[in-house]
């Protein structure tokens, strides 16, 4: 029972915290009025609520007040009720002075409890123009007939937040549109935006629906739109001029041209167009000091992590280094970090993932990069730590941050890939690095004088002349020789049956005085002479078997040289054995003679 | 008495030429040390001795490459390259220096036989094709001779037709030679040193401007009148300039 009691109190504890928490009390009005203008200072309250206790407002006239107005409304969804209501008391007051006063808060009691309010400033200014609807009304029939509209009560500001930074520091643009209070603005139209050449840009969202607040500006009262907000990183150094903001107006006004009797029941209203253009802003841009190696275009308040999702693992696994960089500043324009892998590991490209928010502090957020790796081989690996130096305009310096260093250890994989992988890898193009002109030339080599050359020289000419005449004289000197020898021959051949002829008439001579062995003796020297004259072969070297052979060659038949060795046979053997011999030696000079005649005919 | 003052003439630059081979060795130490001011001095004073040869120019064309002389690096490259027409360094080191050349221009084409012919007079220097007419000169007679005094009939045939050609390349070498002498000594080509020029159409002030020219282009030079030169470049265009804008190779 009491279990229970207890699990049902605890239950209601955060209805009633949810209660306690949805009490609201505010007070509202505007910020900026001007001395003797009427205004609205107005409390919310969603609950009822009793014993309003004001706060001081003895600097303002309290006109009317407090007027309390209930609104309730009730919500079904899905079959569930909610109700909610809403109190206000509204107070109309009048300024009285200049000044900026603060109301205190307000209090009220809920169920005996006591809320109070938030605290309210006004800022109270001169009043420029009478509000009081005659005097207005006089003042507009003025400018209608003019047809057009003051620049002090319609303009257009781009608002810089800064107006000198660094290149790559953010810088807010707001561009923001002044309407004096009395002059209604129906619609916008033909918007020119700036180009911001020489920035990049990342816009704000703002809501489509254009707010307009009071705000004063040059002691004036103004009715606040903010137009556009963009963030901008300057990208290039020196003066930037941002181009004017163009934006037309449509602005409602009366006509009153003529009095007509109706005019004071309906009035004559027309959209004139009004064309703004805002003056155009510079901004100084400052170069970042020099930027070091690990600096890849990162500006602003930066925070740097890496990570790496695995230290051990087997070869051709894939792992990720994630690098991560957070904080507000130029973050997409962050290029990524180098990380020196190992040599064989295959490295992909980084990818690439952002998380940017942007809103009025400036583009905020974080940017991440994933290097992808696979290990092809086992080992012990360590990939250095990474560095990352960004710059920062708010202390003018670079700011460095890197990573710890990181060990990989990298067993062999089961499924041995090794080998196919290596051997698509085995073979690549000479990579070109860069391009330089060819080493000079080392070593000795000959000068020469200039436009000297071989060609053309007296030297070069005198080597041609010379051969020629080398030539000449050798082909002279070999010549004549050839041409004694060849004569000698020529005349021993012609002479060599005269010789012979001689030989044999001695012989004949001989066989008369019966004188045999000179007879013989006389027989073969005419043969061997003959032969040797015709043959060319010297008579030293003659014998038999040269002789017969040469014979043969130039065409002798063979019954001529049988019968020349028979006789040369016969007359050898009868020099010494002369009685041997049986034919007589007449018989044999007849033969011999007659041989001679048939040789004769037949050498060539 | 002529041939005695040659003998001192050639004597006095081998003496000469071994005092400027040290100087050499100095200049190729600043150029490897990098010092190329240095060493394009100490080229340009080899080269100021009257002496020259293709590697010197080649260095020295390298040392102005370097020191960011690209015009002048252009001009020592082609000087190189009339001395040793087919050595493959300053080829290809003319080639790289060639690429700061602004004017990029189509050359006309040639014939191919025309082609084929400019590239084998191209394969040596004049000497280097005076030999080989020498050479060939000596050969000729040999198989002459051979010819005259051999018996055997083949070997006088061969021999005939062998002479006969061989007697073709000498003639052949020798106007090879003097063709590439001509072109060394006659320096029709020059090369633009000023940034931009433009070519007039007649050799004064006044002529009509043709044409835009700029730095380190190589133009053939092919006529003369006072102070100005009608030039024509690759793609056959031609007008004047004056000579200053020039510097013959």
């Amino acid at each position: 029972m009491i279990k229970k009691l207890i699990v049902t109190l605890l239950l209601l504890i955060p209805a009633f915290l949810a209660d306690a928490d949805s009490v609201k009390f505010t007070m509202s009005g505007p910020n900026v009025v001007s001395v003797g203008e009427q205004f609205r200072l107005s409390f919310t309250l969603n609950e009822r609520g009793t014993d309003l206790q004001l706060p001081d407002i003895s600097n303002f006239d309290v006109l009317m007040g407090p007027s309390t107005s209930q609104s309730s409304s009730v919500q079904i969804i899905n079959g569930q009720t909610t109700q909610s209501v809403s109190f206000s008391y509204i107070f109309i007051l009048r300024a009285k002075e200049e000044g900026k006063f603060t109301i205190r808060p307000a209090s009220i009691k809920v169920d005996g409890k006591v809320y109070e309010s938030n605290e309210l400033s006004i800022q109270v200014v001169k009043g420029q123009k009478p509000q009081s609807s005659t005097n207005s009304q006089q003042q507009q029939s003025s400018t209608t007939a003019s047809g057009s509209i003051d620049k002090d009560d319609l303009f257009v500001k781009v608002d810089l937040d800064k107006r000198n930074v660094y290149k790559g520091e953010q810088i807010i643009a707001t561009v923001k549109i002044y309407v004096a209070p009395d002059v209604p603005i129906t619609n916008f139209d033909d918007v020119k935006l700036p180009s911001y050449a020489g920035f990049w840009t990342q816009e704000i969202d703002i809501p489509n629906q254009i707010s307009f607040e009071r705000e004063v500006y040059n002691n004036k009262i103004y009715q606040v739109g903010v137009l556009k907000k963009t963030i901008l990183f300057p990208q290039q150094t020196g003066k930037i001029t941002i181009d004017p903001f163009e934006i037309t107006c449509l602005v409602r006004q009366r006509i009153r041209q003529q009095r007509s009797f109706f005019d004071d029941f309906f009035d004559n209203y027309r959209n004139i167009q009004a064309k703004v253009v805002s003056s155009p802003v510079s901004i100084n841009v400052k170069n970042r000091p020099s930027e070091p190696a690990s600096f890849t275009g990162g500006v602003g308040n930066l925070k740097f992590s890496a990570s790496l999702d695995k230290a051990q693992l087997k070869s051709n696994e894939a792992a990720t280094l994630k690098i991560t960089i957070s904080g507000s500043g130029n973050l997409r324009l962050i290029d990524a970090p180098k990380v020196e892998f190992p040599a064989d590991f295959e490295v992909y490209d980084p990818k690439t993932s952002e998380n940017l928010n942007t809103s009025n502090g400036g583009l905020t957020g974080s940017k991440t990069f994933e290097y992808l790796f696979i290990p092809r081989f086992a080992g012990e690996y360590s990939i250095p730590p990474v560095k990352f130096a960004s710059f920062n305009p708010a202390s003018q310096n670079f700011e460095y941050a890197q990573s710890k260093e990181f060990t990989l250890q990298v067993e062999k994989g089961n499924d041995d890939q090794n080998t196919t992988v290596t051997s698509a890898y085995s073979k690549e193009d000479v990579r070109f690095i860069g391009k330089d002109i060819r080493f000079i030339k080392q070593g000795q080599y000959k000068l020469k004088p200039k436009e000297s050359s071989f060609f053309g020289s007296l030297a070069f000419y005198l080597l041609y002349l010379g051969a020629a005449l080398l030539f000449t004289v050798i082909a002279l000197v070999y010549r004549k020789k050839l041409k004694e020898n060849s004569n000698m021959q020529l005349v021993r051949n012609k002479k060599a049956n005269k010789v012979a002829r001689k030989h044999l008439k001695v012989a004949a001579g001989h066989l008369k005085n019966n004188n045999d062995e000179a007879f013989y003796e006389s027989v073969l020297k005419a043969f061997w002479g003959y032969l040797s004259d015709k043959l060319s072969i010297p008579l030293a070297d003659m014998n038999r078997q040269n002789a017969s052979e040469s014979l043969e060659k130039r065409q002798v038949s063979p019954e001529v040289i049988t019968d020349f060795i028979h006789i040369v046979d016969t007359c050898e053997y009868a020099r010494y054995a002369p009685s041997a011999v049986e034919s007589t030696k007449a018989e044999l000079y007849d033969k011999a003679a007659g041989l001679m005649g048939k040789l004769e005919k037949q050498i060539r | 008495m002529k041939t005695f003052f040659q003998i001192i003439f050639i004597l006095f630059f081998s003496l000469n030429a071994l005092a400027q081979q040290s100087l050499l060795e100095k200049a190729n130490e600043h150029y490897t040390s990098q010092e190329y001011d240095q060493a394009i001095e100490a080229y340009n004073e080899i080269l100021n001795g009257n002496l020259e040869s293709a590697e010197v120019y080649f260095n020295l064309g390298n040392a102005y490459f370097k020191s960011g002389q690209i015009t002048q690096a252009i001009i020592n490259y082609e000087r190189a390259k009339l001395l040793a027409p087919n050595d493959e360094d300053i080829q290809f080191n003319l080639e790289l220096a060639n690429q700061h050349v602004v004017d990029a221009i189509d050359p006309l084409p040639k014939v191919f036989f025309v082609r084929w012919w400019n590239n084998i007079a191209n394969q040596f220097s004049t000497d280097g094709w005076a030999k080989i007419s020498i050479s060939s000169f000596i050969l000729v007679l040999i198989l002459a001779g051979l010819f005259l005094f051999t018996r055997t009939i083949a070997i006088k045939r061969l021999s005939f037709w062998l002479g006969i050609f061989i007697i073709g390349i000498s003639i052949f070498s020798y106007n090879f030679a003097a063709r590439q002498k001509n072109r060394m000594k006659s320096h029709n080509f020059a090369i633009i040193t000023q940034p931009s020029v433009t070519v007039k159409s007649s050799p004064s002030e006044s002529g009509t401007d043709l044409f835009l020219i700029h730095e380190g282009l190589k133009v053939e030079i092919k006529d003369s009148l006072g102070n100005w030169r009608e030039v024509r470049i690759a793609d056959g265009n031609q007008g004047w300039l004056p000579v200053s804008y020039i510097e013959k190779i």
